[in-house]
């Protein structure tokens, strides 16, 4: 070796350490980041008893990671170097093809949440329906990457028919339309179609007619979901967002506060999936004069009843949608003292099978 | 701290080489002494007393056996007893809880259990402590009269929490003084980087497949065998790239450590593997337990006593558990099978069958020191022998998803790559070197910043 390559390999390694660490050191920390969807670890306060018992140091290394200069980059960059080396999973989601799936595995709650619906239709005489959503990777099983292992979601729907709930057969309605856009690319989520489909099985369980779907109106064109946060492949195509029903007449109110069926703020920052009715909530009361029918209906729901809601607001005049992680009442009574017509227990299988408040369902 | 983490990489191996380098000569063994005690307690500071401890009391015994050489019955009495005082901090922490619990289900003594943390590197260090009083005693190496010198030699991050091995003797005059240039430190640096990337790369890359086939509800044959090689991969590339970057930090710090690892997996038989694997650690059973006890110059009784107790002390050495025990016992029969009558048939052998043979001795020997709990152990070696279906869908998902990281490990664990770069002209040397340093360098800090999985393998040593 040459004396200048010596002194070029020793001078590169050195500036390479020493400069990231300088510039970690001088750029200012970020709180949140948008790319991960998450917020991100700060500088840890120092104490004798933190830095004793190991807990300081070992914030301080994910302070390190979380707030490494140009984190993002890097984070493409293994995966990759992961794709490269025949990776097709990363952080528990598959890369198929142009979309990510995420994987799915069984549950211990699995079973004792179907008991609690079970609970649920004993407690109370209105009548309670149940539909749960299988997630991408049962409906588009055959795109997952060949032979991997997913939980076998249709063997528990089926087990799920048997709780005395009227059984929603959403599973079934999306597989009939399997070839559709009914689940985001990058996002966990349904689409407004997907959730269409999911509407018209209810209306079908109901014995009624579904309004029909509409013509699509697009609001979005960049929107990267949660699974393209999670898994780190960012170089897929964003997704769109659309809406099919105007929303006119219907209003939300949630705390006190009444809006629209849509949040369109939500369309300017990352969670643009929140542009229904506000994302997360305790609970929303949607009303809609105009609806086909004057009733009432209770959804026990998680988010993919976000975009549910804007078709359900087209059969029911008043909806109120209860998240029992946030809002945490016994269903029954619930259902009874607001003198509901009917109940929707409505989740997706992937948070069915691990919720930990599905108790409050057969209190 | 662990080499292959952020806060080493980019704030303490720069801050410590520059206080390092622009320090005088005089102090730079002091500057060593404090940098590695602050790396040691960076993940348990109260263990920083178990250190100065050991430094305390190797130090003291070495001057005691120097003072009384020439009463050899006082001298060998401080021998004595600074092997007994090493080893009782080695059992008190690393063996005490096994100990206990066997103790309690073999006669019902009620033993406390103190469930401590094991002090990382506790195996390495106080082995290699108890090397330095034995050295001096029987004139292998100078007594050393410096307490900072000493403590410098025990303390030494680079080989202190994954080894090698470094017995006093072979640093003693580097200690003393050293010869660094910009030659060394470059060599050190490309060495460093070769381990980091083995480690970051590699190791950490095909670490998940083993994880994902030893929790797997149902274990085919072939996942088993898959995993196992996964693990064999994970453990080769990470252990030999900490001993890498141990050699490559001491020489941009201006030492020479030994050869830990020399291609095990190419070997052809497992007599050749144990010369290859671990080095430093079988060195030194073989010079401080094999040899003492006579080494092969005996009956043949006592030989066999010989190898099963080095056998049997190199399994446990690795943690404490039964199945390290059946492991070293494992070793220890192949060993005395070779040695009495497997060896000559081998020889009949094609050089490529007595490699098949040696790789399958070995992978069995990793799922023996992989799998902890014998009843697992039982259903592994089940399923890895027959005991199962011998293929699903889901192993040829794994298979596909590894398969170019598996064609790189082989390669990598051959001489190929070497004996190509050697056989490179100075001038593409000289243009490469940077080039792969820095891309090395580039990955490996990609994949730490992404740092789902970055395991430290040797918790349990």
């Amino acid at each position: 070796m040459t004396k200048t390559s010596q002194r070029v390999t020793a001078v590169l390694f050195c500036v390479f350490l020493a400069g990231f660490g300088l510039l970690h050191i001088v750029l200012p920390d970020r709180t949140f980041s948008p790319v991960e969807n998450r917020n991100l670890r700060q500088l840890p306060a120092f104490t004798w008893s933190s830095l004793a018992d190991g807990s300081y140091t070992a914030a301080l290394e994910t302070y390190l990671a979380d707030q490494f200069p140009l984190r993002d980059g890097w984070m493409g960059l293994k995966t990759r170097y992961e794709y490269l080396l025949g990776k097709r999973e990363f952080h528990g989601v598959y890369l198929c093809g142009d979309r990510l799936i995420s994987r799915l595995e069984d549950d211990s709650r699995s079973e004792e949440n179907l008991a609690c619906v079970r609970a649920l239709t004993g407690k109370t005489d209105i009548p309670v329906y149940l539909g749960l959503i299988p997630t991408a990777a049962e409906i588009w099983r055959d795109r997952l990457p060949e032979g991997v292992d997913s939980f076998d979601q249709a063997a528990y729907l089926k087990r799920a028919r048997e709780t005395g709930a009227v059984w929603t057969d959403i599973a079934g309605a999306l597989a009939a339309h399997g070839d559709e856009a009914v689940f985001y690319r990058t996002d966990h989520h349904w689409t407004s179609l997907g959730a269409y489909y999911g509407y018209a099985a209810l209306m079908e369980a109901m014995g009624e007619e579904p309004v029909p779907l509409g013509t699509a109106r697009r609001v979005s064109e960049d929107f990267f979901g949660t699974l393209y946060s999670s898994s780190g492949v960012h170089w897929l195509q964003p997704d769109s967002i659309e809406r099919y029903v105007d929303g006119a007449g219907v209003t939300v109110v949630s705390d006190g506060e009444t809006h629209g069926l849509y949040v369109d703020s939500f369309l300017a920052e990352k969670d643009q999936y929140a542009s229904f009715m506000g994302g997360n909530a305790p609970l929303y009361i949607m009303r809609n004069e105009s609806a086909a029918a004057n009733r009432k209906l209770l959804v026990v729901r998680d988010s993919y009843s976000d975009s549910l809601a804007p078709f359900l607001s087209q059969s029911f005049s008043e909806v109120h949608l209860l998240d029992l992680r946030y809002y945490r009442t016994p269903v029954a009574q619930y259902a009874e003292e607001n003198d509901v017509d009917m109940i929707f227990v409505c989740y997706s299988v992937e948070n069915f099978i691990k919720d930990t408040d599905a108790a409050l369902l057969a209190q | 701290m662990v080499f292959s983490s952020l806060p080493f990489l980019f704030f303490y191996l720069m801050a410590v080489l520059a206080v390092y380098k622009l320090s005088p000569l005089k102090i730079r063994n002091l500057i060593l002494l404090l940098v590695s005690l602050f790396f040691y307690g960076w993940g348990e500071p109260v263990y920083i007393f178990i250190m100065l401890l050991s430094i305390a009391v190797d130090y003291t015994h070495g001057r005691l056996v120097e003072r009384w050489r020439e009463n050899d019955r006082l001298a060998r009495r401080a021998v004595a007893s600074s092997v007994i005082c090493n080893l009782a901090i080695l059992f008190f922490f690393k063996y005490w809880d096994f100990f206990a619990v066997n103790i309690h289900a073999l006669t019902g003594i009620p033993l406390p259990v103190l469930g401590l943390p094991l002090p990382i590197g506790i195996s390495f260090y106080t082995f290699q402590t108890m090397s330095y009083t034995i050295d001096v005693y029987r004139r292998d190496a100078p007594v050393q009269k410096n307490v900072v010198t000493f403590g410098a030699y025990v303390t030494l991050f680079p080989q202190l929490i994954a080894g090698p091995i470094v017995q006093y003797k072979s640093v003693a005059e580097q200690l003393e003084g050293r010869r660094e240039d910009l030659e060394k430190f470059v060599s050190g640096i490309q060495r460093f980087t070769v381990g980091l990337a083995k480690k970051v790369l590699l190791a950490n890359a095909i670490g998940e497949l083993w994880d994902t086939s030893i929790a797997a509800q149902d274990l085919t044959v072939a996942g088993a065998w898959l995993g196992l090689l996964g693990f064999a991969f994970q453990l080769y590339f990470d252990f030999s790239g900490y001993s890498d970057m141990a050699i490559g930090l001491g020489r941009m710090l201006g030492f020479e450590f030994l050869e830990n690892f020399r291609y095990p997996y190419i070997s052809r038989s497992v007599v050749e593997f144990w010369r290859r694997w671990h080095i430093s650690l079988t060195t030194w059973f073989r010079e401080y337990v094999y040899f003492p006890l006579g080494g092969n110059r005996v009956s043949r009784i006592k030989w066999v006593r010989n190898i099963l107790a080095v056998w049997l002390l190199t399994g446990i050495w690795h943690g404490a558990g039964w199945n390290f025990l059946l492991w070293g016992l494992y070793y220890a029969l192949w060993m005395l099978a070779e040695r009495l009558f497997l060896g000559r048939w081998l020889e009949k052998l094609p050089g490529a069958l007595r490699h098949v043979y040696t790789m399958l001795v070995v992978l069995v020997g990793w799922a023996l020191f992989a799998v902890e709990g014998l009843d697992q152990l039982a259903a592994f070696l089940g399923t890895l022998f027959g005991g199962g279906q011998l293929w699903a869908a889901v192993d040829g998902y794994h298979l596909r998803s590894y398969l170019p990281l598996l064609a790189i490990l082989t390669a990598a664990s051959t001489p190929l790559m070497k004996n190509r770069w050697d056989r490179l002209g100075e001038r593409a040397r000289s243009v490469l070197t940077p080039v792969l340093v820095l891309a090395a360098l580039v990955l490996c800090t990609a994949s730490l910043v992404d740092a789902s999985y970055n395991p430290f393998l040797y918790f349990r040593f």
